[in-house]
């Protein structure tokens, strides 16, 4: 499923993925707000005008247009920081966007809201106010939301497309700037919910999401030189993630780490550990990811060091169970 | 007078300076930082009143937090922070934010996340009044802060309050992140904006000092709700050279302007000014 000895980038995935969409899609509606070139949006912009819409620096706003732009017939993409969409206008997400599939009901009508949130977690340099560590958390507690987090391009691009043709609320983590490409999408079927064994091993289990699968599988390469036999699940459905499939994977192992760009509290650990917990007498379950305090600022090489989460670090902290 | 105006042209000046030099290292706000120069010299140094302990009687509140490189050159030219350390912005491992988070000195909020800080120098005002207080409060936010409803909201409370020792400085530069916000999202006429919600709203450039001494005593004598001074500033005002980065000037990256001449015609301009003030 993986590429080999992938060492290419994708300088811009969301460009070519909305500009893709949208050219297809005369009904898909890109909205900015204010970061159209932050999110790189920049073709559906420049060659596709009527199909982009900017709310300026307004994200309750941006939210609540998509919202309304949905009920009238078309398919809202909204874009902006992860920090800003989710946090700022999380009310907005919630009741503009997140209740038309109906309460109690599932998610089978309604019209479809989209929402990409860029820069996630410590993608972001800027601390704090910039980095959205919590936004998985959030948006999965809304009941019947769709929440999606990429590893690269290739499930990036799968995801957007899925959502299209989803009714409700689905928020996506997008990827900006020179992304590796990661997936062989040859071999790569994107289905929301499913889980992929990226890597197959046997005694540590360790599931990841978004970012966090790419440095997964550098630490794995130190962990297979090492000779600590292990395996990845890769998770980029948070919400509805299939449940069997990870308790399958989480008792085949005697031990699970989760590993995420997201605070350990909420996010894709927490997740983990609600489900194998529910059925009981799993393994046990160590989550690494953002702890629960303020993040550094940096670049996320940096920031990556001084949190023990760059391949060395996670290498050896996984090593030592 | 004429000698208290030359003297914060000349501090101006050296502020344009600092600018420049703390963002040449690794790129920034430059921009802004330039234009702000003017109202940064006079609030700094002669609008709010000293407490006696080395720093301000008077709050200021930086709602737009890229604008900190503002703060940055003139707490350097004052000598609360040194240009050494302002140096290493953004650096990794550095604590010199580019957009710092509350209790840094200078700081009153956490601000990058845009548009709180109408809200929050409302309440500061309150509760300084509150408490029988004398002190004001000023908060600088942007035009593209006026797209959030946050912003709004506080504008309306602070008038309903009657909040006088409450003044606005608005950075009207018809600059947003992708362009102009006249294009991106008209939010004029700003000045009737506000005299709707029921401020005392000065327009002015933003960039003459004299001016800006007038307009800051004018807030300071309306006594029955709270003042905005609306700025018409331009990105890279005060220094000419440096004019061609626009029109995407938001944002300076270290290779998009030649940083030595911009800093070979600030140093003529305070050259000059060092001359005629005694
Ligand atoms: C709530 C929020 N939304 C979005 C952003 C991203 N952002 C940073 S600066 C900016 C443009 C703000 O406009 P303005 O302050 O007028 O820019 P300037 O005049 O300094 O170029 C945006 C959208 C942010 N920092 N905070
Ligand atoms: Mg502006």
């Amino acid at each position: 499923m993986l590429l080999k000895n992938s060492q290419t980038f994708d300088p811009a995935p969301f460009d070519t993925i909305s500009f893709d969409l949208a050219s297809r899609r005369k009904d898909v509606i890109i909205m900015s707000s204010d970061l159209s070139k932050y999110c790189q949006v920049v073709r559906v912009k420049n060659e596709l005008p009527d199909q982009h819409l900017d709310v300026g620096m307004a994200e309750q706003n941006l939210l609540s247009v998509a919202a309304g732009i949905a009920k009238g017939g078309y398919i809202p993409i909204a874009t902006c920081f992860a920090c800003y969409i989710t946090r700022r206008a999380y009310d907005q997400m919630l009741i503009c966007m997140g209740t038309g599939s109906g309460p109690g009901t599932n998610q089978d009508i309604g019209p479809t809201n989209i929402a990409i949130g860029f820069t996630p977690g410590i993608a972001n340099p800027a601390r704090i106010h910039h980095q959205a560590a919590e936004d998985l958390g959030m948006v999965r507690a809304i009941p019947n939301a769709t929440v999606i987090d990429p590893m690269d391009p290739i499930d990036f691009r799968a995801a957007v497309e899925a959502a299209v043709g989803r009714p409700g609320l689905t928020y996506i983590r997008g990827h900006r700037g020179d992304t590796p490409n990661l997936l062989d999408p040859s071999k790569f079927n994107f289905e929301i919910g499913k889980t992929y064994k990226l890597v197959d091993g046997k005694g540590l289990g360790i599931i990841t999401t978004g970012h966090a699968t790419g440095w997964s599988l550098e630490a794995s390469d130190l962990l297979s030189e090492r000779g600590i036999d292990h395996s990845i699940l890769h998770c980029p459905t948070i919400k509805p993630i299939n449940e069997e499939e990870v308790a399958a994977f989480a008792f085949e192992h005697d031990q699970i780490v989760t590993i995420e760009n997201h605070q350990v509290v909420t996010g894709l650990g927490s997740l983990v550990t609600e489900i194998i917990s529910d059925i009981g007498g799993g393994p046990r379950v160590t989550r690494l990811g953002l702890p629960n305090i303020w993040a550094p600022g940096g670049s996320m090489t940096h920031i990556r060091r001084v949190l023990g989460l760059d391949a060395e670090a996670l290498a050896n902290r996984i090593g030592e169970l | 007078m004429d000698d208290r105006i030359r003297k914060l042209e000349l501090t101006a000046a050296r502020i344009r300076r600092n600018v420049l030099d703390i963002c040449r290292q690794r790129g920034g706000y430059a921009a802004q930082g330039v234009a702000l120069a003017d109202i940064a010299s006079v609030l700094y140094f002669d609008e709010m009143r000293a407490d006696g302990n080395g720093w301000f009687h008077d709050r200021f509140v930086l709602s737009n937090g890229h604008d900190a490189i503002m703060t940055y050159g003139a707490l350097a030219e004052s000598g609360h922070y040194k240009m050494e350390d302002l140096r290493t912005i953004n650096e990794d491992g550095g604590w010199v934010d580019q957009s710092p988070i509350e209790g840094q000195l200078g700081f009153e909020i956490t601000a990058g996340s845009l548009g709180q800080g109408p809200s929050q120098s409302a309440g500061l005002a309150w509760a300084l009044r509150h408490r029988g207080s004398d002190a004001r409060v000023y908060c600088l936010f942007s035009d593209g802060e006026l797209q959030e409803g946050n912003v709004w909201e506080g504008v309306m409370f602070a008038a309903h309050q009657k909040l006088s020792n409450l003044c606005y400085i608005v950075d009207n530069n018809d600059m947003q992140a992708s362009g102009h916000a006249s294009n991106v999202m008209n939010v004029e006429p700003v000045h009737d904006k506000f005299a709707a919600f029921g401020l005392h709203s000065i327009r002015i450039s933003g960039t003459d000092i004299a001016e800006l001494i007038d307009a800051f005593a004018q807030a300071r004598s309306v006594t029955d709700k709270p003042s905005v001074l609306i700025c018409d500033t331009r990105l890279w005002d005060g220094i000419d050279c440096l004019q061609e980065a626009l029109p995407m000037a938001h944002y300076t990256a270290k290779t998009a302007v030649d940083w030595d001449a911009g800093l070979a015609e600030i140093g003529s301009v305070i050259a000059a000014l060092e001359g005629v003030v005694g």
